[in-house]
């Protein structure tokens, strides 16, 4: 009864519409632009959203990752030895402390990073070599495109063989298949096992992983690069050698559960700097990368709420506008309607439910050209957005809302009125 | 009380404007008015006709006085109050039709059933009822603007009855028509009164008010003769 009631305020309110369809078409411009903004920022924001939950599913939500870096430059001793020996970075001692108290910890892996340089017959690359556990080929998604990648009996073997990126492949500029064949890293010779199905990591995994963006990477057994390579890195420069010893480059700690991972990183934080006399070390939390990506999204949010609400506005008014002169050109109908028997709230209904019919169509104009903008947009940049069906529903609020809000004033005015005045005008 | 009273207006007076600017139109108006009576009333332009029906319509309210309607006050009712009386206890006919010209005939009519939530299929049956009986049944579907005067105005006399009003008030009905369907219009007023139903009716033409059983007729905002309540009826129900 109600419901049939509502249906039929509508359907006149429709009605109404569809005899000046100019004329209402113009009024939804606004809505249209407001609302195809507030989608197209939406979607915008979600895939923004998703990209950082994307990346830190790359890292894992329950990963702490610690990096060695090097300390400011220390004042190197007055010395006039040519040999320099500087010390940095996590140790074993750090590694075994976590294992061994942290309560929180899950899973520990070890990284051992060396710059070292390759030969492959006559040729000579500098590359990245990672001596890394199994697992953690797992962890970071790193599949082998052809081959295979080394396994828990590689390690055990501390067998010497190599996952290379296809980069790699490329630069050693042969036009032999590597697979299989042999490189020398420093003295020894490793077996290419596999090759890395993708080309790189993207960057912000670079960067969270501490990997040199220069060198490709070359992924042995710890265990292999621990007995051959060792943790001292020797460098050369203008006469002088430096050799510098890093224990851990590495140490990627997973907790049980996510909600362990800020305690955990604020124990690690507290674990470290009591081992540590120095800030030798980071400690990369992706999680954290979620904060923060909230954070500029806040600042992204705002400017998005002031460009819909001007264009809202603008909408609002556009149609509180026309409502006013429709009002003043149905008088008479106003009149009539009243020495009937309409109550003010009627009058205020019907005419309610005009502007919030235009807003709502205007509305789901909006969403369409809003959509349409948004995948124009996508396939023309590479900006990621993220369409939802909600956003219908979210177009459909926002309009309606626009189209109360706006159409209270006119609809007050139409509704008080004297009937007597309404009746006699022409 | 009567208990056939319709309408009892006791010193009703109406005053436009305020301070210097004051205008009183109506100077204490008394006039009773019992169930089935056909009221004409006359008077020269100015004299307070159309504001005397806009207070018995109650699209207005008396500045002084009192007007019961069906015994019940209602010189004092808020807004929403009067319009509903306005749609349970009063049909208006207007000189000017006042159809909504872009609903149709049907629509038209139904009017006054939508705001007294009438079930739609009521409001139907009841509304073809009428329509027919003003013998416009071959267009219900027919918008205003396709219609002749006389039919515009069976119509809005089909709108006036539609929620069985005690009162049926109509200013000049027969004012922008041709002879020929004011007299048809006319007729159906008087079939109206044989039914049984009370009206008051404004006109200038003092044919028509020839015509009719009681005539009021009023002079600078007071009425000057009448013949008194219950004269309005039917000479045949008068005897009875
Ligand atoms: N809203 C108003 N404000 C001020 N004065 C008004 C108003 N309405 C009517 N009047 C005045 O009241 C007086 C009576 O007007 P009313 O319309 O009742 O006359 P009437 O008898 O219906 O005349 P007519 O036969 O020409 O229709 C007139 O002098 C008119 O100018
Ligand atoms: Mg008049």
């Amino acid at each position: 009864m109600i419901l049939g009631r509502m249906l039929e305020v509508f359907v006149l309110g429709v009605r109404n519409l569809l005899r000046n369809k100019l004329r209402s078409f113009l009024t939804m411009l606004g809505m249209i632009f407001g609302v195809a903004s507030v989608i197209a920022m939406l979607s915008v924001g979600a895939g923004a959203r998703h990209e950082i939950l994307s990346r830190i599913q790359e890292l894992g939500v329950r990963n702490v990752i610690l990096n060695s870096v090097k300390p400011p430059e220390q004042i190197k001793p007055e010395t006039t030895e040519t040999q320099w020996k500087n010390k940095y970075g996590l140790t074993f001692e750090d590694a075994d402390y976590i294992e061994a108290v942290l309560p929180t910890v899950e899973r520990m892996l070890r990284v051992n990073k060396i710059r070292q340089r390759l030969w492959y017959g006559s040729k000579r690359l500098e590359a990245s070599v990672l001596g890394v556990e199994p697992e953690y080929l797992e962890m970071f998604g790193l599949k082998a495109g052809r081959g295979r990648v080394f396994n828990e009996l590689d390690a055990r073997k501390k067998a010497k063989v190599c996952v290379i990126r296809r980069g790699l492949v490329r630069q050693l500029e042969t036009v032999e298949d590597p697979l299989g064949m042999w490189l020398d890293i420093g003295d020894f010779p490793f077996q290419v096992i596999g090759i890395l199905e993708d080309e790189a990591f993207r960057s912000h995994t670079r960067k969270a992983l501490n990997i040199d963006a220069a060198a490709q990477e070359v992924y042995i057994p710890y265990s292999t690069s621990m007995r051959t390579l060792g943790t001292t890195t020797f460098i050369e420069r203008s006469g002088s050698q430096e050799f510098t010893e890093v224990d851990l480059d590495q140490i990627v700690v997973t907790t049980r559960h996510q909600d362990e991972v800020l305690r955990t990183s604020q124990m690690l934080h507290a674990a470290l700097g009591r081992l540590h006399d120095d800030v030798d070390y980071e400690v990369v939390v992706p999680l954290e990368l979620l904060q923060q990506s909230e954070q500029t999204q806040k600042v992204f949010n705002l400017v998005m709420i002031l460009i819909a609400s001007i264009s809202l506005l603008v909408g609002g008014i556009g149609i509180a506008n026309i409502m006013l002169a429709t009002i003043t050109e149905r008088t008479k109908e106003i009149g009539i309607r009243r020495a009937l028997g309409a109550r003010r709230r009627d009058i205020v209904i019907q005419f309610l439910t005009e502007t919030t019919a235009i807003a709502a169509i205007g509305g789901l104009f909006g969403c369409l050209f809003g959509v349409l903008g948004i995948l124009g947009i996508v396939q023309l940049t590479n900006w990621t957005a993220m369409i939802a069906p909600e956003y219908v529903l979210i177009s459909l609020v926002i309009s309606c809302s626009v189209g109360i809000l706006f159409g209270i004033f006119p609809a007050r005015r139409a509704a008080y009125m004297d009937p007597i005045t309404a009746l006699r005008y022409e | 009380m009567d208990n056939d009273e319709v309408l009892r207006l006791e010193g009703v007076a109406k005053v436009y404007g305020e301070g210097s600017a004051a205008l009183e139109v109506l100077h204490g108006i008394d006039i009773l008015v019992t169930s089935g009576e056909f009221v004409g009333i006359v008077g020269a332009s100015g004299s307070g006709k159309t504001t005397l029906m806009n207070i018995v319509g109650c699209l207005d309210r008396p500045t002084r006085g009192s007007y019961a309607l069906n015994g019940e006050d209602v010189s004092r009712l808020d807004d929403d109050k009067l319009s509903l009386v306005r749609n349970r206890a009063i049909g208006f006919v207007f000189q000017s039709f006042n159809l909504i010209q872009q609903m149709t005939v049907l629509e038209n009519v139904e009017l006054p059933l939508f705001y007294s939530h009438t079930p739609k299929r009521e409001r139907h049956e009841r509304c073809r009822a009428l329509i027919e009986a003003v013998g416009l049944s071959h267009r219900p579907g027919h918008y205003p603007t396709q219609l002749s005067g006389g039919e515009c105005q069976r119509v809005a006399i089909a709108r006036a009855l539609v929620n069985e009003p005690a009162l049926l008030l109509t200013d000049e009905p027969t004012g922008n028509l041709d002879s020929k369907n004011g007299e048809e219009v006319l007729k159906i007023f008087h079939d109206l009164h044989a039914e049984g139903r009370t009206i008051l009716m404004v006109t200038h033409n003092p044919e028509i008010a020839q015509g009719l059983p009681r005539i009021i007729e009023m002079r600078d905002g007071e009425v000057r003769s009448d013949p008194g309540p219950g004269s309005g009826r039917l000479v045949a129900e008068a005897l009875a």
